[in-house]
């Protein structure tokens, strides 16, 4: 038989059986929709917990340190080894995997604005990462290469200014934050904050010591957002990383500049490394092995890779638990695709015995009711894609579920295209499997008991 | 003279049921020429069914050989002797068997489909089937809107559309009235002479077994006697005279005694 015969054939004899078809159907539809849906919660809060974890700076970088210049015995390495400079930052560009590597030079400063102050770090970037951040700003620009240092604030800042006459932190107090202009007020920065605490509170030994050099530092932008809108960039402020060394190199000529590594004797390098170093990796899933590269190498390096992987373990697990259970009804479904087959094959045990003998195919009769039932599994599972998708929607944007349990914009049920496709799938196949049995039945039907059954 | 188309050899078939053998066919021997219209008859439970069940691949023998066209059918499993009929055998049955809820093209062109014919051709032969057996009118009717009669003439057409080499039917007559009865026999006996097809009836009627080219007569599984008359009863005027429809009343002495009775 031609399979367009077969497949017309299959579909009039479903159209005979209205009622039992249309109610085998419906268990189909429920048992997809209850997979789907499942999964698709397990989805959902997979895509929460990773953008979460976006929010947290990125998935794909590594955070590197230097272990420091003494080894294990307290004896010095070479510092060229363990450092952090632009040579370490070629030799991890070298390693498979990796996009860019983003140095961070920061240091400690105090930041006055009239008779507020605010101590903080100061993270001085490459230009890439600093251009990058031009999206998020809600004030301001990104300043052009060599216009000097300015800075860009991250939108909680405000919060972290103390009012020196109090010693108060007046948002943590009264929930309201410093009236600071960061594009308008005189911003002063001092770099040398252990001289300006011992001119305020006095030296150790009793000696006077005169104030540091305060910088008017501009600024070139602030980060758009409010007090409650976090974001990657929310708790820092952000400079040109040559800028930052430029003004450094100045303020601390022949002596150390704090946070940075000394030799021995106490002296300063020649050279001013980086704090920490980000690796980029392509891929998430390159992350680990690429951190592995960098700890052997003798180096510091964090990423998130460690604990989503763990948090993405658990997750997999719940999705298949959800999974499972909405499998159950499937299962039940195939049950009743199979009894419905069987019953109709009960019914046309005659008009089988006819084909038969009119020449019809065996293994055409088994394609017949393999076909048959895989109707029934493609159409329940098409509606009960559709119906997945409702349901998704309704939990999603009316009920607002998702924004509910994580974030604004967040959704609870994600059913992403594969997922459809699999599941339409799935049920067919399903389908077709509870028909085999049916089917080998109805194909081993004696054709001469058949005809005389009635 | 030419090769028989169908030769049974030593044919027997014993059902058992429980601690009982019935021997539905009991040694069995007879050829038929291609070509031939052959005639079995017997009273009810002679077995003439099985006989022609067996010779059309419905049901194995318990013992013997049945060779048609060469072709040992016996030996064959079910998937071949479903390609074989489909290649080789039309099936008319006493109760026509057509499927309700076609039409009676779409009947006549099942076995087509089943041999993968398309569409288009398999309903035009379908249709020239049933103009040639007179329901030119009728092709949409579903067998409920029929006559007896008239679903046997579909039963026939679809049974002669693939052409086949041999047509094998089950007391085609049997739920017919009298008139009917001749009228299908004689459009079953023309067709079957114009293409040259070898067919075999099973009847319990003497007379119509007597339209046959070959009668074989046959009871409790035996072969009593055969009858060859080449080109069999022709067109019988006597018959249309007559009042009594003889095949109706006809019943030999003796021929009553049932074979499960014997044993
Ligand atoms: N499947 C079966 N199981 C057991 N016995 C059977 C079976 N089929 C037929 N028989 C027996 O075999 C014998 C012959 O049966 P068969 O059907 O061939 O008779 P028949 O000549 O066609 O009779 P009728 O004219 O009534 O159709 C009968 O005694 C019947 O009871
Ligand atoms: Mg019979």
């Amino acid at each position: 038989m031609k399979l367009s015969d077969l497949l017309l054939m299959s579909l009039e004899s479903l159209f005979k059986r209205k009622v039992r078809t249309i109610l085998t159907i419906m268990g189909v539809v429920i048992g997809t929709t209850s997979i789907v849906v499942m999964i698709s919660l397990g989805i959902g809060m997979k895509e929460a917990l990773l953008s979460e974890y976006e929010s947290y700076g990125g998935l794909r970088s590594i955070e590197v340190e230097s272990s420091g210049i003494y080894d294990d015995n307290g004896k010095e390495k070479n510092p060229e080894d363990t450092l952090l400079n632009d040579a370490r930052i070629e030799e991890f560009m070298q390693i498979d995997h990796v996009t860019s590597v983003d140095p961070v030079l920061s240091v400690q400063v105090i930041i006055k604005c009239g008779i507020y102050e605010c101590n903080t770090e100061l993270l001085g970037v490459s230009r890439d990462v600093l251009e990058e951040k031009a999206d998020a700003l809600g004030q301001g620009s990104i300043p052009a290469e060599g216009e000097g240092l300015q800075l860009i604030w991250g939108n909680y800042m405000p919060a972290y200014f103390m009012n020196s006459r109090t010693n108060q932190y007046e948002y943590w107090d009264t929930g309201k934050a410093p009236d600071i202009d960061f594009m308008n007020d005189q911003m002063f920065v001092i770099f040398d904050t252990e001289k300006y605490y011992q001119s305020q509170y006095g030296s150790q030994d009793g000696t006077p010591v005169s104030a540091p050099k305060k910088y008017i530092i501009p600024t070139a932008g602030v980060i758009a957002g409010g007090l409650e809108d976090y974001n990657e960039d929310s708790f820092y402020v952000y400079c040109d990383i040559d800028a930052l060394k430029a003004v450094l190199e100045r303020e601390f000529r022949g002596r150390v500049i704090p946070g940075q590594p000394t030799r021995k004797n106490g002296k300063a390098y020649k050279e001013l490394f980086y704090t920490r170093v980000n690796v980029n990796v392509d891929e998430m899933d390159n992350v680990t092995q690429v951190q592995q590269i960098i700890s052997d190498m003798g180096y510091r390096a964090y990423s998130n890779a460690e604990w989503i992987e763990s948090d993405m373990q658990i997750m997999n697990i719940i999705q298949a638990v959800l999974g499972g259970i909405g499998g159950i009804s499937l299962f039940v479904a195939a049950i009743g695709i199979t009894n419905t087959m069987m019953m109709s094959i009960y019914e046309r045990t005659k008009e089988i015995g006819i084909m038969k003998v009119i020449g019809c195919r065996i293994r055409d009769i088994q394609f017949l009711f393999l076909i048959e039932a895989g109707y029934i599994g493609f159409i329940g599972g098409g509606i009960g894609i559709l119906l997945s998708y409702a349901l998704s929607f309704l939990m999603n944007k009316v009920l607002g579920l998702g924004a509910m349990m994580f974030d604004e914009g967040a959704k609870l049920s994600v059913i992403p295209p594969w997922l459809a496709l699999v599941a339409v799938t799935f049920a067919a196949l399903i389908a077709m499997l509870a028909g085999f049995l049916p089917s080998i039945r109805a194909m081993k039907l004696s054709p001469l008991a058949a005809i005389r059954a009635e | 003279m030419e090769k028989p188309v169908i030769q049974v050899k030593n044919l027997y078939k014993i059902y058992r049921i429980g601690e009982n053998k019935v021997r539905a066919l009991n040694g069995v021997d007879f050829t038929i020429q291609k070509g031939e219209f052959c005639c079995i008859v017997g009273t009810s439970g002679s077995g003439k069914s099985t006989l022609l069940n067996m010779m059309a691949g419905l049901e194995p023998p318990t013992k013997g050989e049945i060779i048609i066209g060469g072709e040992h059918i016996e030996r064959k499993n079910e998937s071949k002797l479903v390609l074989f009929r489909q290649a080789h055998v039309g099936f008319i049955f006493q109760s026509y068997n057509l499927m309700p809820n076609m039409t009676a093209v779409e009947n006549v062109a099942m076995p087509l489909t089943f041999q993968g014919v398309p569409k288009d051709i398999r309903e035009r032969k379908a249709i020239k089937m049933l103009k040639t057996v007179g329901l030119g009118k009728f092709l949409d009717h579903k067998p409920g809107q029929m006559s007896g009669g008239q679903q046997q003439r579909v039963g026939i057409a679809r049974a002669l559309v693939v052409e086949p080499e041999i047509v094998f039917a089950d007391e085609p007559t049997g739920n017919l009235d009298s008139n009917t009865t001749l009228e299908v026999l004689n459009l079953m006996r023309k067709i079957v002479h114009e293409k040259k097809q070898t067919m075999i009836m099973v009847t319990h009627d003497n007379y119509l077994a007597s339209f046959g080219d070959k009668v074989i007569h046959i009871r409790d599984g035996k072969i009593i006697k055969i009858d060859e008359h080449p080109g069999g009863r022709t067109e019988n005027t006597e018959y249309e005279n007559t009042d009594i429809y003889p095949g109706g009343t006809l019943a030999v002495p003796g021929e009553e005694i049932r074979p499960d009775e014997n044993s």
